[in-house]
């Protein structure tokens, strides 16, 4: 027990410090522009509800508009939109990707 | 007559709870809504499950002090309170979520199970937390505790990949796994028994 606990901790920490974290927060990056020139998360937020989602929560995020919410389908996930053109780029949950834009 | 009563058990729990009680009031004005509520609760319990596990190492490589003395009397309130606030964790998770079906849709993301399997160690290490659990078990109660090490280990991963960062949870957990290296080196072996 002595020897395989500072072994445990420093394999995690060797572990983690190697392997790439594979979840989504700042995943994805918009270059839009000014803020000036984009849209608002209210408009952003009215646009989905209109589509069927459930918004939890947006906040900016890589410069894009980053969603909280519920999708049409009734997936519970993350998703990323263009501040600009609010276009959809990615959805994902913990531990998987169900969209991706290409290109982003 | 103050020194008397910070030196009160009763005093340091609601020391412990302090932190928990300003969350639940933000919660409970609508200022932030059940996610915003896990990242606070989660970072409590790891705090002072970190917190109860550095005392040892420390008092293996300082010595005996007062102050470390203190705490040490003190270690069941942090390690139930690093309970309570993994139970608060899960419990604004479970209102988050809101559905079975999302949260199996999850449940196997390395940032997810390991959460999980830290909560079910967490489990018998709380419910033993106290004496008549400590006379019972007798010798087999320190290596029941020390299931802590493999559940600070899923908290860890937990944390990173939940949190997709490294550096909070880092800052965390490289203390606690210098002492705990640092104890092992350095400290003297235990005699083997019977010598």
């Amino acid at each position: 027990m002595r020897v395989f606990i500072p072994l445990t901790l420093a394999a995690a920490a060797a572990v983690a410090l190697v392997s790439a974290p594979a979840s989504a927060t700042g995943v994805i990056k918009c270059k839009a522009g000014p803020v000036s020139g984009w849209k608002t998360q209210d408009e952003l937020t009215k646009k989905l509800t209109k589509e069927g989602w459930t918004v939890r929560k947006s906040k900016v995020d890589g410069g894009c508009y980053e969603v909280y919410g519920t999708t049409p389908e009734g997936d519970r996930v993350e998703a990323y939109f263009h501040p600009v053109t609010l276009e959809k780029l990615y959805v994902g949950r913990r531990g998987e990707v169900l969209f991706r834009k290409q290109g982003y | 007559m103050l020194r008397i009563i910070l030196n009160k058990k009763p005093t340091f729990w609601l020391l412990l709870a302090i932190p928990a009680l300003l969350m639940l009031r933000r919660y409970a004005s609508g200022d932030v809504i059940a996610m915003d509520m896990l990242h606070p609760t989660g970072e409590w319990a790891a705090r002072l499950m970190i917190f109860a596990m550095v005392l040892s190492p420390l008092v293996s490589l300082l010595g005996p002090k007062p102050w470390l003395n203190w705490l040490v009397q003190r270690r069941r309130a942090l390690g139930v309170a690093a309970f309570a606030y993994s139970v608060l964790h899960l419990l604004f998770y479970l209102i988050d979520m809101g559905n079975l079906d999302d949260i199996l849709a999850e449940f196997w993301a390395l940032g997810i199970w390991t959460g999980w399997a830290a909560m079910l160690l967490f489990v018998p290490l709380a419910v033993t937390s106290n004496d008549a659990s400590m006379r019972k078990l007798k010798v087999g109660w320190k290596q029941l505790q020390r299931l802590v090490y493999p559940a600070a280990v899923l908290v860890l991963v937990h944390w990173i990949f939940i949190h997709n960062n490294l550096v909070p949870a880092l800052v965390h957990f490289v203390p606690l796994a210098l002492l705990v290296a640092a104890r092992f080196f350095l400290s003297p072996k235990p005699q083997p028994k019977g010598a």
